[in-house]
């Protein structure tokens, strides 16, 4: 482990003061379980941690007609053991609990997942498949971004300089509705997907109203599956339909090899995940 | 050998040092801080071969904090061994502390010593290494072809370690000409290691008397200060070396690490002491694997599945230092001569040198590598012949009598008791004619499998060993046994500690050890080989049985008996005839009119020959046909291990050896990039060894079926007989699934799902 300045602002101007003034090599420090092996490691070259559980009012979590809303310093564990969670977003609450153990998630913040802007994030792709935003603080203004929008590639996204994610949003989920996440890995916990792939649909009357396919861990970002997602909408989601889709989504995603995974089993599996995880949907909107 | 009425041995007594470990109280070796303390960091290469042009430390030297920093310029150059066994003929001279050559892409080239972790580790970034490249040779094929690139001016030849090891009995052609099926295959292995939990980790000091002492997290604390001793030229009794809890070894660490000889160095330099530890990373880059190896195996059956000819050539891949693959490429290669029993045999094996990791001794000892091919082919001739793979293996097991790898006859029907009672237990026909769909869900398909192994219980005859212990029996009756036996975590010192309170018939609670200190205990040559419990065991057994004959002495006098009528069972001296009148051994021991109290101390010394355990494992493995991930569902494994000295920890060994087993054969594996050497998964993140989320039911029978004479009350070993035969049953079973033959590990999803469409596209093309 390298030398590294720490640093605790209590508020988010003083925090966002320090991320700008310090320069690079300033990271800001939630719950860590990342970050802190990465340091350790020698993965990431760290000058000045900024520790921002020291500002109020980022652990709030609010589940109403608006959705839910969870701020930035919730630890995945908080939103897990969440019985309302767990009953309306049963692929949030999947990517939940393949994140790293138990004993990580009780560390481990879902914003801080999310702004990690790893591909293989398990909590962002049932995110992305929900339609959730991600709001922000900044001087002049915070945002609310949509999470589709929010990655610009491994590790990058479109966080200005000093500006500060502070939580998440995701919409209700609708009448007809039903969603999943199937993540691929090669043990229960303590693992990194090798694809994750989530699927929300809204059906009405038999037919999908609506169907977004967000796909992890087989490209520079989650991606959405934009074709396979409009072979489904206005289907019956008949066997043959599902399968198309999910072929479609095989043509979607761009991933790469390396050594958790040849690029060709990642499609593959994108395949095999997209036909269970929409059948799961289906199955949880009827 | 067989005693009826035991009271401590084969309960599972309650582990003398369990309130330490959960307390957090028992200290490892990373836990000690002398006053004064500085780090030590390596600076690592990042080319897989190549001379040294020009190193140059001034700049970290000049960083405040930096109190000293060695290059090959400011080491002993002395050439010694990886694996240091003395009392072996088959260590390998290949290793210098710093040289100014590297062979592996992570090797140290250079060694700071600062005032924090983290200034050594800035130091290491500001010293300046000038490589000139060298041809590196990544795998096997690349180090055999004539005029490849040479690792080491040292060996036989070319890029071999050793001479090649040559073994044959019987008449190989005669039997290959008897034979009715004639099945070749090769199999091939990945690259595991030991992810201990405890990653090494060392201190050193030296005081004014030019002594050093060295806490190390070592297996064999006795070859440390041996090795120490005599590359920094040192008599033995001025090298201390002190090892307490571990958090384990697994084998790996028995070497001489490169950074043990570093760290003494700091510390002699700077006069202050330096602890050394690994970074996970480090514990693969620098630590030691299971050797990859390439095996083609030849074998000849008779129409009624009579195994009558073997042939074998086996390669190891040691990578670019010796270390343990003398021992590795014997034990290995001889094993092939035995656990099916076959009278002619030809067995070819080697171990080559490469420009990568070292592999060193891991559990299971080359045997792992031999007995996956064997006992799958073994599979496969069942299929061919059409009986079932249980009664093949059954028919074929080694028998009492037939001669081990060692050359000794097998004690004992072991291995036919453990089939026996695995088919038995796990109801093996009637699973096997269950339909191999899943019930409800079709894409997934259900198999059932048989592994069989055989280990040793000791290093001999390629290390002639020796145990030792001290018994001391205090004037108030409490014991104290010393053994320079390591405790890895195995409870062997629990083990230990029932031996000698059931030899002398007192309780186990009045037992206590002292260990891991080299200039109090007796010398030992290190724990490893499964052979603590049988060697050591053994060497404290007959040391307790002199201090009861002195206690028994002593009570009689006290009892006015003569000694051959007073009888000593838990803890207490009385008259055969008349147990009513006795007195305790605290009585017998203290001072009483006129008789002065007396301290017993007896010491004793065991050079054991071989025994073997045994072991048959029934798996059933679930396999997902879309997305090739198996699941072991289900694990039987019957061992007979002789006497079971401890219950509970015999089991945890067993069920320990499944979870790296399972590991080796489906998810892990140490990955070099065969282009450049490099290390592409040197961490827990991508080197995926299961987890206790991921392990199956395991259903573990005990049996003790053959015991061995030369064993405490005919206990053997079981520490690394269950990494064996789990790893075959697991490919069988998967072949039973799914009716696709792998012949590697590990066997990934990948693998799984190229199998699937392989056979797809041949019984297409058939039809």
């Amino acid at each position: 482990m390298r030398r590294f300045e720490y640093h605790e602002p209590g508020t988010l101007a003083e925090a966002s003061d320090l991320l700008t003034g310090l320069g690079e090599g300033t990271f800001l420090l939630a719950g860590g379980t990342d970050l802190l092996v990465e340091i350790r490691e020698r993965l990431r070259r760290v000058h000045h941690l900024v520790n921002i559980k020291r500002i109020t009012d980022l652990d709030a979590v609010t589940l109403d007609g608006e959705g839910l809303r969870f701020g930035a310093l919730v630890t995945a564990g908080t939103l897990e053991r969440h019985p309302e969670v767990a009953r309306l977003y049963p692929n949030l609450w999947a990517g939940l609990r393949s994140l790293g153990s138990i004993q990580v998630r009780n560390r481990a913040t879902v914003v801080g997942n999310i702004c990690r802007a790893s591909p293989s994030a398990d909590t962002i792709p049932p995110l992305v498949a929900d339609g959730a935003e991600i709001e922000t603080w900044a001087p002049n203004g915070g945002r609310r971004i949509a999470l589709a929008d929010f990655f610009t590639g491994p590790g990058r996204s479109v966080l200005a300089p000093g500006e500060i994610a502070t939580g998440i949003r995701v919409p209700p989920p609708a009448t007809g509705s039903g969603r999943a996440y199937i993540k691929h890995g090669r043990r229960r916990a303590m693992e990194l997907a090798t694809v994750g792939v989530a699927v929300s649909l809204e059906t009405a009357d038999g037919r999908c109203t609506a169907a977004r396919i967000a796909l992890g861990a087989v490209g520079p970002t989650v991606l959405r599956a934009p074709g396979a997602e409009a072979i489904l909408t206005g289907s019956r989601l008949e066997a043959g339909i599902v399968a198309a889709a999910a072929e479609q989504a095989m043509l979607e995603c761009t991933p790469i090899s390396n050594v958790r995974s040849s690029a060709n089993y990642r499609r593959d599996m994108v395949g095999v995940l997209t036909r269970r995880a929409v059948t799961l949907a289906l199955e949880a909107a009827a | 050998m067989t005693r009826q009425d035991f009271r401590i041995v084969g309960q599972s007594v309650k582990r003398a040092d369990v309130l330490e470990k959960v307390t957090g109280e028992g200290l490892y070796t990373g836990d000690y801080a002398p006053a004064g303390l500085l780090h030590g960091k390596i600076k690592r290469s990042e080319i897989a071969h190549a001379r040294i042009v020009r190193i140059d430390a001034s700049k970290a030297l000049a960083l405040p904090g930096v109190k000293a920093v060695l290059t090959h310029a400011d080491v002993p150059r002395v050439l010694h061994y990886g694996s240091p066994h003395p009392r072996s003929a088959s260590c390998t001279r290949d290793q210098y502390i710093l040289d100014d050559k590297v062979r592996f892409w992570g090797e140290g080239v250079a060694a700071v010593a600062a005032i924090s972790e983290e200034i050594a580790d800035e130091a290491l970034d500001l010293i300046e290494v000038e490589y000139e490249p060298l041809p590196a040779v990544c795998d096997i094929d690349a180090a055999q072809v004539p005029g490849a690139p040479l690792i080491h001016g040292v060996g036989p030849g070319g890029n071999l370690v050793i001479p090649p090891v040559h073994v044959e009995r019987g008449n190989v052609e005669k039997g290959f000409a008897e034979a009715d099926l004639i099945l070749e295959g090769t199999f091939e292995g990945g690259r595991p290691v030991p992810t201990y939990m405890e990653p090494n980790v060392c201190i050193a000091d030296w005081d004014g008397s030019n002594k050093l002492t060295f806490w190390t997290s070592t297996q064999s604390s006795f070859m440390v200060r041996g090795a120490l001793a005599e590359v920094l030229g040192l008599p033995l009794n001025k090298v201390r070396v002190l090892v307490d809890h571990m958090g384990g070894g697994f084998g790996a660490k028995q070497d001489l690490f490169q950074h043990e000889f570093l760290c003494a160095l700091l510390a002699k330099q700077t006069r202050r002491p330096v602890k050394m530890e690994f970074t996970r990373r480090e514990t693969f880059v620098a630590g030691r694997s299971r050797h990859p190896f390439r095996l083609w195996l030849r074998q000849g059956f008779r129409k009624d599945g009579t195994l009558v000819a073997r042939d074998m050539k086996l390669v190891f891949e040691s990578g670019a230092y010796g270390s343990h693959s003398p021992g590795v490429t014997n034990v290995g290669t001889a094993s092939a001569t035995s656990l099916y029993a076959c009278e002619n045999v030809r067995l070819n094996g080697r171990a080559v040198y490469t420009n990568t990791p070292i592999a060193g001794a891991y559990r299971g000892y080359g045997v792992v590598q031999t007995y996956f091919a064997i006992d799958i082919q073994m599979d496969e001739a069942a299929e061919r012949l059409g009986v079932d793979p249980a009664e093949l293996k059954l028919k074929n097991a080694v028998r009492d009598g037939d001669i081990a790898p060692s050359g000794h006859p097998i004690i004992g029907d072991g291995l036919p008791a453990c089939i026996r009672e695995g088919i038995t237990r796990f109801d093996w026909a009637a699973k096997r004619a269950q339909p191999r769909e899943h019930p409800t869900n079709p894409a997934i398909r259900r198999g059932w499998g048989i592994g069989c192994e055989m280990h040793g219980s000791s290093a001999y005859p390629g290390i002639k060993e020796q145990g030792n212990a001290t018994v001391k029996m205090n004037e108030d009756g409490s014991v104290t046994l010393l053994t320079g036996a390591a405790g890895l975590g195995t409870g062997a010192h629990t083990a230990l500690a029932q031996i000698v309170a059931e030899e002398l018939g007192v309780a186990f609670e009045s037992v206590s050890v002292v260990h891991g200190d080299t200039d109090v205990v007796p010398w030992d040559i290190g724990a490893f080989a499964s052979h603590t419990t049988y060697l050591v065991g053994s060497a404290a057994k007959m040391a307790a049985a002199k201090v009861r004959a002195s206690v028994l002495r002593r009570g009689a006098e006290r009892l006015q008996a003569r000694v051959e009528d007073v009888d000593l069972v838990d803890g207490r001296v009385f008259l055969t005839a008349n147990p009513e009148q006795g007195i305790t051994v605290h009585e017998a021991m203290g001072p009483s009119r006129g008789i002065p109290a007396e301290h017993l101390i007896e010491t004793a010394s065991y050079m054991p020959t071989k025994s073997y355990s045994f072991a048959a494992h029934f798996v059933e493995v679930a396999v997902d046909t879309e997305t090739g991930l198996v699941e072991v569902k289900h694990v039987l494994p019957v061992h007979d291990i002789g006497k079971v000295i401890h219950p509970i920890a015999a089991q945890g060994q067993i069920e320990g050896g499944i979870q790296q087993g399972i590991g080796h054969t489906l998810t892990e594996d140490y990955v070099i990039d065969r282009t450049n050497g490099r290390s592409l998964n040197a961490g827990l993140v991508d080197y995926k060894m299961p987890l206790s989320m991921d392990m199956p039911h395991i259903e573990t029978v005990i049996l003790e079926a053959a015991p061995d004479p030369g064993g405490p009350w005919g206990a053997k070993g079981v520490g690394e007989d269950p990494i064996i035969a789990i790893g075959p049953a697991i490919a069988n079973a998967i072949h039973d699934a799914i009716g696709v033959r792998f012949h590697h590990y590990p066997i990934t999803p990948e693998d799984v799902l190229k199998g699937l469409r392989a056979k797809e596209e041949t019984t297409n093309a058939g039809l």
